[in-house]
Parts: C-alpha cells; sequence; structure tokens
C-alpha cells in the first residue's frame, strides 16, 4: 500500500462504514446512549469524591476489598469469548456452537451475579445506600451494572430459548444473536470500568 | 402550481397498486387504530397530542398571566402558582417543544429521503404511547395538588423530600425517565432511518436540511439525555429510599445536580431549536423559489452547533464558583458558538434577497421567527457579560429572552411548517386570509406579552413570584404582558380554528401546491399508506424540481423499486445511498400498546410506592418484549443450518 | 484510473476522511474534559501541581495538542477538498459529491474548534489556575 493510493481520490471517498443493517445501528445508538450514561454514573462519582475532599470511602468506611471483584472480573470478561464463538459458529450454521457458547456465556454470567450478592451480604453489614453518599455511589453503580448483566443475561437465555426450539437461526438469520452480542460485550467493558472506579480508584 | 407528478405514477401498474394497498392499507377499525405503525398516522397524532399539551401548559400560562395583571392580586395561592409555572415550563420544554418536532420528523423524514416507513415502525408506535401516556401521567397530577412544583429545572435543595414534602417532585422524576424512553426510542429511530432508508441515489450531499437538522437532534438526545435521567433516577432516589447524593451533609454535593441538569440542559436547547431551523430550511425554498444558500455552510452549521451545545453547560452557573480559569475555557465555546447561529441567519437572509419571495401565511411566520429568535438571541449574547449576567438573573428579563428564543426559535416554525405541511398532511387547503390574521395576532401578541418583560426585569422584578407589592415600571406593564397573552391567545386560537376549517371545508390539495423541492410533493396528498407507489431514484438535492429524479417515478420505475409483492422498502448505504437490499417491514401489531400499557402501570406504581405491582409490571416489560422481538420458525434450508 | 487502491489503502483513506471531519470536534471535547477536570480536581485539592508538574504545564499541554491535532485534521479536510474537486476520469460521481460536500463541512468545523480551543487557551496565559 502507497502513500499515494491511500491519499487517491478513490480511498479518500471510501464509504466507510457500509452494509451495516438497521438492527445492527440501532442496537450500536442504544449502546452509545448507555455507555453515556454510565459515562455520567462514573463521573459524578468522582465529582463527590473529590468535592469531598476528605478522606475516601468517608465516615470511616473501609476501602473495598479487591479479592471478590477480581474474580468477579476473571469471570465475566472471559465471559465475552464463548459469545464471540458462538456467533462465529451460527455464522457457518453451526447451531451446537451457537447453543453451547450462550450456555456457557450464561453460566458465567449468573456466576457473576452469585458473587456479586455474596459481595452485597457482606457490604451491607458495613454500610448501606443511605449510609452517606459513598454508600449510594457504591450501591447505585455496582446495583445499575448489576441490573444490566441480569438485562444482558435475559437476552442470552431468550436466545438460547429460541435456537434450542429450532427454526431460529442459522447462516442466513443471525442478527439478533449478534446485537445480544454486542449488548454483553458492553456490559462486559463497562465492569472493566467500574472496577477501576469503584475498587481500584479509593487506592491510588 | 405544478403541472407534474399529478398522475398516478405511471411506473406502477393497476396490479401492483392493488397489492400495495392490499399489504400496506389499514381497514378502519378498533384494532387497527391502536395497532397502526404508519409513520404518518404516528406523526399526526404526536402533533395532536402535543399540540393538546401546548394547550393546557398555555392555559397554565394565561392563569399565571391573569394572576400578574395587578399587585397583590389573590387568584392563585402560592402553591398553585409553583405548580403552575412550573408545569408550565416542564410541559412546553419536555411534552409540546421536542414531540411536536418529532411528530413532523416522524411525518415527513420517511417521506423526504423516498421511503415507506421508519427503519421500526413498532418501534416508533411504542414511542408514540409512552410519550402519551408520560404526558398523561404527568398532567394528571395537578387536578390532584400534587404537580411538580420545584420550577423546571428542579433545583436541589429546595427538591429534597425535607424541602418539597409530597409527590410532586417525584411525578417530575418519574415522568421524566417514562418521558425519556420515548425520547431515546425516537431518535434512534431517527437516526437509523436517515442512514439506511434513503432513497438510492440519495448520497449525504443530497439529504434535505431538515433530515439533516433531525439527526443532528437526535445524535444530541443520545448524548444528552442520559445526564437528565441519571439526575433524575439519583432525585428519586434520595427523596424515596433514603440516599445522599446531592446531601452535602452526608459527602453528597447539591451541584451535582446542576451540573447534570445543564449537561442535558443546553444541548436541550438546540434539541427545540434545531429541528425548527430545519423547518425554516425546508419551507424557504418553495417560497422564494429556490434552493437555500450554501447548503454545505448550512450542513456544517448543525452539525458544529449540535456538537458545541455540549461544551457551554457551565454558563448556567457563573455564580457556583468555579475556577476563572475553567470558565473561561466554557466561555470561549458559548461565544464561539454564535458563529454557525449567525451562518444560518444569513444563509436564510441571501435566500431570500436572491430568490423571488412568496408572501404566503407559512412565509410570514418565517419572517416572524427571523425577527424575533434575532433579538432574543441579542439579549442572549447580553449576559455574556457576566456583570449584567449577575444583574439579571432570576429577574423577568431571563423569562422575555427565553421566550424569544423559544417562540421565536421554535414556535413561529412550527406555525410555519403546520400551514406548509397541512394540504400534504390533511389533503387540503388552509384558508390563507385566516392564516394571516392568526400570524399578526400572534406576532403581535408575542411581543405585546414579552417584550415589557425586558423592562421590568430591569426594573428588578423577579421570576417566580406568586404576586407583587405596586412599584414603580411593574405595574403598568405587568398588565400591558396580560393583555398580549390574551391576544397571542387569540392569535393561536385562529391557528387552531384555520386547521380545523382546512380540515372540514378546505379545497383539496393537489400533490404539489407550493411547487416544493423536496420529495414528500412528488406523491399525493395525503400520501398513501405505502408513500410512494414507486421509490424513486435521486439525482439530485432538489428531487422534485429535477427531471430525471421525477421520471424515475414514473417512466423510468422499475420493478425493484416498485417491490409490490410484500411490505417492502429499499436498504441503501450509510453515506453515498447505493442500493442494497429489500427488507420486510414489520405489520400493525398491538405489541406497543401493551408494552407501553405495562410501563405505565410500572411508573404509577412506583409514584404510590406499590413495589411488588411495579415488580409484576416490571416482569411484564420483559415478556412482551420477549415476545415481541420471538423470531419466526422458518425452514432449515432458508436459514441455512449444518447438520 | 488504470489502478484501483488496494482494500488497506481504501481503509485508510475512509478513516483519513473520518479524521478530516471529526478530528477537530473529538480534539476539542477531550481538551475541554481535560483542562476542566485537571483545574477543577488540582484546585479543589488545594495544590497548584499535579505529580513532578506544574498545574499550568498540565492544562498548556492540553491546550496545545489537542490544538495541534486539529490543525492535522484541517490538513486532512484540505486534501479531501483538494482530491474532490478535479476528480479523475471513471470514478463514481456520487461519493465524490458527498466528500466534496463533506471536505468543505470539516474545513469550516475544524477551523471553528481550532478557534475556540486557541481562545481558551490565551486565558491561560492571563489567569492564574486557580484563581476563583
Ligand atoms: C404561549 C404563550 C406563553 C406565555 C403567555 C408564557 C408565559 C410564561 C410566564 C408568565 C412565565 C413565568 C412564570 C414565572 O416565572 O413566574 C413562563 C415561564 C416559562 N415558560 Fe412560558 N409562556 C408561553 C409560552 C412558552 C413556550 C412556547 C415555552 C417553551 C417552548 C415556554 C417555556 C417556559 C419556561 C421553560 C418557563 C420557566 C418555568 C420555570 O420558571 O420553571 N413558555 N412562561
Ligand atoms: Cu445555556
Amino acid at each position: 500500500m502507497s502513500v499515494r493510493a491511500a491519499t487517491g481520490t478513490e480511498a479518500l471517498t471510501t464509504e466507510l462504514p457500509v452494509g451495516r443493517s438497521t438492527g445492527w445501528w440501532g442496537m450500536v445508538m442504544f449502546v452509545v446512549t448507555e455507555a453515556t450514561l454510565f459515562a455520567c454514573l462514573l463521573g459524578s462519582y468522582f465529582y463527590l469524591r473529590f468535592q469531598y475532599g476528605g478522606p475516601w470511602p468517608p465516615d470511616g468506611i473501609s476501602k473495598p476489598k479487591l479479592l471478590v471483584p477480581l474474580v468477579m472480573t476473571a469471570v465475566l470478561l472471559p465471559s465475552s469469548l464463548p459469545v464471540v464463538w458462538a456467533e462465529r459458529g451460527i455464522r457457518q450454521g453451526q447451531r451446537w456452537r451457537l447453543r453451547a457458547g450462550l450456555a456457557a456465556t450464561l453460566v458465567l454470567g449468573v456466576t457473576f451475579l452469585a458473587l456479586q450478592a455474596s459481595e452485597y451480604a457482606e457490604k451491607l453489614r458495613e454500610f448501606t445506600m443511605t449510609t452517606d453518599a459513598y454508600g449510594s455511589l457504591f450501591y447505585l453503580i455496582t446495583g445499575f451494572h448489576g441490573l444490566h448483566v441480569l438485562v444482558g443475561l435475559t437476552m442470552i437465555g431468550w436466545l438460547l430459548a429460541a435456537s434450542l426450539r429450532g427454526g431460529s437461526f442459522g447462516a442466513h438469520r443471525h442478527e439478533r444473536v449478534r446485537n445480544a452480542a454486542i449488548y454483553w460485550h458492553f456490559v462486559d467493558l463497562v465492569w472493566a470500568a467500574i472496577l477501576f472506579t469503584v475498587y481500584l480508584s479509593p487506592r491510588l | 402550481m405544478s403541472t407534474t407528478a399529478a398522475a398516478p405514477a405511471p411506473g406502477a401498474s393497476r396490479e401492483d397498486l392493488a397489492a400495495l394497498e392490499e399489504r400496506w392499507g389499514e381497514r378502519p377499525s378498533l384494532r387497527s387504530w391502536f395497532g397502526t405503525v404508519d409513520h404518518k398516522r404516528i406523526g399526526r397524532r404526536y402533533l395532536v397530542t402535543a399540540g393538546f399539551f401546548f394547550i393546557l401548559a398555555g392555559l397554565s400560562a394565561l392563569a399565571m398571566r391573569t394572576q400578574l395583571a395587578r399587585p397583590e392580586s389573590r387568584l392563585l395561592s402560592p402553591q398553585e402558582y409553583n405548580q403552575l409555572f412550573t408545569m408550565h415550563g416542564t410541559a412546553m420544554i419536555f411534552l409540546f417543544a421536542t414531540p411536536m418536532l418529532f411528530g413532523f420528523g416522524n411525518f415527513l423524514v420517511p417521506l423526504m429521503i423516498g421511503s415507506r416507513d421508519m427503519a421500526f415502525p413498532k418501534l416508533n408506535a411504542l414511542g408514540y404511547w409512552v410519550f402519551l401516556f408520560a404526558g398523561l401521567f404527568m398532567w394528571a397530577s395537578l387536578p390532584f395538588g400534587a404537580a411538580p412544583n420545584g420550577g423546571w429545572f428542579a433545583y436541589v435543595p429546595l427538591t429534597e423530600r425535607t424541602n418539597t414534602p409530597g409527590l410532586h417532585m417525584d411525578v417530575y422524576s418519574l415522568g421524566l425517565l417514562f418521558l425519556g424512553i420515548a425520547t431515546t426510542a425516537g431518535s434512534i429511530n431517527f437516526i437509523v432511518t436517515a442512514l439506511k432508508l434513503r432513497a438510492p441515489g440519495m448520497s449525504l450531499n443530497r439529504v434535505p436540511l431538515f433530515v439533516w437538522a433531525i439527526v443532528a437532534t437526535a445524535f444530541m438526545v443520545i448524548f444528552a439525555l442520559p445526564a437528565l435521567n441519571l439526575d433524575n433516577a439519583m432525585l428519586f432516589l434520595d427523596r424515596r429510599f433514603g440516599t445522599h447524593f446531592f446531601d452535602p451533609g452526608a459527602a453528597g454535593n447539591v451541584l451535582l445536580w446542576q451540573h447534570l441538569f445543564w449537561i442535558f440542559g443546553h444541548p436541550d436547547v438546540y434539541i427545540i431549536v434545531m429541528p425548527a431551523l430545519g423547518i425554516v430550511s425546508a419551507v424557504l425554498p418553495a417560497f422564494t423559489r429556490r434552493g437555500v444558500v450554501g447548503y454545505p455552510l448550512i450542513v456544517f452549521a448543525i452539525v458544529a452547533i449540535s456538537i458545541i451545545s455540549f461544551g457551554v453547560w457551565v454558563h448556567h452557573m457563573f455564580a457556583t464558583g468555579l475556577p476563572r480559569l475553567s470558565y473561561s475555557f466554557f466561555s470561549a465555546a458559548s461565544t464561539i458558538i454564535t458563529i454557525p447561529s449567525g451562518i444560518q441567519i444569513f444563509a436564510w437572509l441571501a435566500t431570500m434577497a436572491l430568490g423571488r419571495v412568496v408572501l404566503k401565511v407559512p412565509m410570514l411566520f418565517l419572517i416572524g421567527f427571523v425577527v424575533t429568535f434575532v433579538l432574543g438571541g441579542f439579549t442572549g449574547t447580553m449576559f455574556a457579560l457576566t456583570a449584567f449576567d449577575q444583574q439579571v438573573t432570576d429577574s423577568y428579563f431571563v423569562v422575555a429572552h427565553f421566550h424569544y428564543v423559544l417562540i421565536g426559535g421554535a414556535v413561529f416554525p412550527m406555525l410555519a411548517g403546520i400551514y406548509y405541511w397541512l394540504p400534504k398532511i390533511t389533503g387540503r387547503m388552509y384558508h390563507e386570509g385566516l392564516g394571516r390574521w392568526a400570524f399578526w395576532l400572534v406576532f403581535a401578541g408575542m411581543h405585546v406579552t414579552f417584550f415589557p418583560m425586558h423592562l421590568y426585569g430591569l426594573f428588578g422584578m423577579p421570576r417566580r413570584v406568586y404576586t407583587y407589592r405596586s412599584e414603580p415600571g411593574w405595574d403598568g406593564w405587568n398588565l400591558v404582558s396580560t393583555a398580549g397573552s390574551y391576544l397571542l391567545a387569540i392569535g393561536l386560537l385562529l391557528v387552531l380554528i384555520g386547521v380545523l376549517h382546512a380540515i372540514r371545508r378546505g379545497r383539496p390539495a393537489p400533490p404539489d401546491p407550493w411547487g416544493a423541492d423536496s420529495l414528500e410533493w412528488s406523491t399525493d396528498s395525503p400520501p398513501k399508506p405505502y408513500n410512494f407507489p414507486v421509490l424513486p431514484r435521486v439525482h439530485s438535492l432538489h428531487p422534485t424540481w429535477d427531471e430525471a429524479s421525477r421520471e424515475s417515478m414514473g417512466a423510468g420505475a422499475t420493478r425493484d423499486r416498485i417491490l409490490a409483492d410484500g411490505r417492502r422498502t429499499l436498504l441503501t448505504s450509510e453515506l453515498d445511498g447505493s442500493r442494497e437490499r429489500v427488507v420486510e417491514m414489520p405489520e400493525a401489531s398491538l405489541q406497543p400498546l401493551v408494552l407501553a400499557l405495562a410501563m405505565l402501570v410500572f411508573f404509577t406504581a412506583m409514584l404510590v410506592a406499590w413495589y411488588p405491582v411495579a415488580a409484576v409490571a416490571a416482569v411484564a416489560v420483559a415478556a412482551t418484549i420477549a415476545v415481541w422481538l420471538w423470531p419466526p420458525r422458518r425452514p432449515e434450508r432458508e436459514l441455512g443450518v449444518q447438520p | 484510473m488504470s489502478t484501483h487502491p488496494g482494500p488497506r489503502a481504501r481503509l485508510t483513506g475512509g478513516l483519513l476522511f473520518w479524521y478530516a471531519v471529526l478530528g477537530g470536534a473529538i480534539a476539542w471535547a477531550v481538551h475541554l474534559l481535560a483542562v476542566w477536570g485537571v483545574d477543577e480536581l488540582t484546585c479543589a485539592g488545594g495544590r497548584e501541581r499535579i505529580g513532578a508538574l506544574p498545574l499550568r504545564a498540565v492544562i498548556g499541554a492540553a491546550v496545545v495538542l489537542p490544538a495541534l491535532a486539529t490543525v492535522g485534521a484541517l490538513l486532512a479536510a484540505a486534501l479531501v477538498w483538494r482530491r474532490t474537486s478535479h476528480p479523475p476520469e471513471g470514478v463514481d460521481e456520487r461519493p465524490v459529491g458527498r466528500g466534496r460536500m463533506a471536505a468543505v463541512v470539516a474545513i469550516w468545523s475544524n477551523l471553528l474548534f481550532l478557534t475556540i480551543i486557541v481562545l481558551g487557551g490565551i486565558a491561560l496565559l492571563v489567569l492564574p489556575p486557580c484563581l476563583r
């Protein structure tokens, strides 16, 4: 490839993006607006923290322990891989891969939620949503993300049910799989941002 | 008058037309009324419903003006007055301005880009029902004396539970969250429709300016609305469940509300004004007999304004102790954003100067718009002087300013749009004389009402007071304002009468009564349910004016643009509008209504704290969506599965 | 045109196009968030340094780098504009028309965002960073 070719009329007027479906665009736009929501949420966390000025977390609440959240991360982040694998599979018409991949993700996602529940059980003994703004932020951010995981899992479970019925997906029909996959990857990525904000940043 | 395009497109045969009618037509029945997904019906409903909320908000304003006509009037109690101005502001902004413009968008965007419907017709129907229910949800609180009462921007700590007990602000936060669903869904729909459903040949440089404006607005919504939603969610949690986001006593901060609110609120000014400016650009060519001057410049202005509008929110909070340096970075954006706005105005003035102006009613409203909007912009730049800003903050000067901007920048263009597209929407012409009367009354009423507010604002009269002591310079001008508002109301009533008169008595409208340039004018008035018998092939920015584009719907029709064997439309590529493939469109369905009802139950249950009911409703929402999207069963061969 | 660009060249060209169109806007957004965030947070903490660096220098960098990125976008836009003014024979007319319009939009918007960044930057020369 030469610079000349890349800066010629034809290359510069290449149509990009091109050929996406309406469903793809719809899901991407939805994810964009949701991402903005999370950005505002995490921005509010930092805003309150720095405006507060004092020790963070306030009121003698201990800094969040890292073990459980790191395990949760180790469960959730890789859960995108089976989805990718499943989607690739159904593109080639391999239904078993779709089913197996979705099932694996489902298991990982449920494990994540179970871990989160156990973490809550412990945390709630120390502070709640009404203790102070830190508590409010902690439970709003993690709870809202947990809700997204639940929605994502519902989508995955729904795809699995539809694919088990048969007659739903194949090499020529997999739009719904891809759209749900986009959402799931998003939920995953957001968790990375939350891990940094809620669990790691108080130690910085 | 146009002589072309009147005959039912020679391109589509009688059988094609019959087949299209069979696939797209809706026989009048209760089921089809509740289940329709036709963007034209939905668009009309948006317009009518938003108009209804405008009347309610306008009556609230009249009540306020009546109260303020004389000093120390006792017509309204302070509590009632608070609810009235809050509902007036909130409804005007959220339930009238944006939905009204979305109504225009819904009706027009598919027609202007030469498609048969929106990208997601069922989502479109859902958006309408949610908007309707959210609006009713909020207004229903007024008779109970439980309407929002903390001003349309609902500053904490005033709106926290300790200071405003009762349901008032819960109605506000839940209502706006509910409405947000409709606005977001509508915006995504506009973006995807404009990206994928344009007629073949409509590359980005041939997209009508109105569509550009709607898409830019939709993008602003996508990025701005989350801030408001989050804000309202936090407010609700604070009030109902005792969290402390805005509570400085427990590590919270009241300024968080203001920051989030204005991150949304400033772009929202443009969310309201932008599509209205799009209407201006759409109406102008028909009444100046030429294309708008400087098309790429206006596109630039639209794009630039929608981006910069996110960088100016801090000017609403100059008094909150930001570092001066930070503030100056935001002022730079606030100052520069006037340039693209100015470019648009000058492009329109140049269009009028270079064209042959035809003074029909829509054109009168456009002129009224320019005058009023420019005055509003002028008082706006006065705020940029910090000292002056400090002087008039929270006075009636501000009220005057934003009514000039909002009525000038949104209501006048909307009225122009109503007269302009009435023939297309209803298939009937309006009465020109009646329209002129309406214009002059509205125009005079507007200025008589709001110009004096500058004066008594400068004389120090604060806004949001339910009454006032007699002061020099206040009493007389207040009475003038009140008289003006009645004049304005009569003018608006004449608009309504004009519309009703057109529907009942108007003479039938030809497809293109104005000799206008965009695609909606090259199909019937009102359009058939399938919009175009033959989907056009677009060859220029003004397809109805150019022979080749028109011919593509007539003699040059091809089978692959008639698509009569199914409920179908065309997908084209994102930037260049190259044909991609044919897609099947959904049939009418009751699912959108059911889903919206489930959401209504959810929000109502949250409001009155019946949480188990809310949980059931949430499950119903999920179930409806699951059924809605459930894939139809197809034979294995069609799907392409390996054994 | 005898040779058509390959897929890599097309991808690069397409991305360059988007850099031309959106480069200035994104640079400005990053600039504003960075400047405001750094200034507000550092001053709220009662400091005027970030680690070893004086706050002024950090803010200065958050002005200059985005400004340079915007200049780059402006140059790219000018390139698109030139390449679409006399398109070679045999190139599709629609993408060129679209590219040309986008180039005009891009040139203006990059100029505009450059002005905003520079105007804000001037304040840095006169105002101490934490003055309220
Ligand atoms: C139709 C004629 C209208 C009249 C007579 C009118 C009158 C008023 C008056 C008297 C107030 C001030 C209340 C106070 O501060 O005590 C007010 C506030 C307001 N108006 Fe209007 N208005 C009209 C139309 C509109 C329109 C079309 C919009 C927006 C699209 C609008 C948006 C607002 C807003 C946002 C407020 C501020 C509410 C608050 O303080 O929270 N108004 N209006
Ligand atoms: Cu503003």
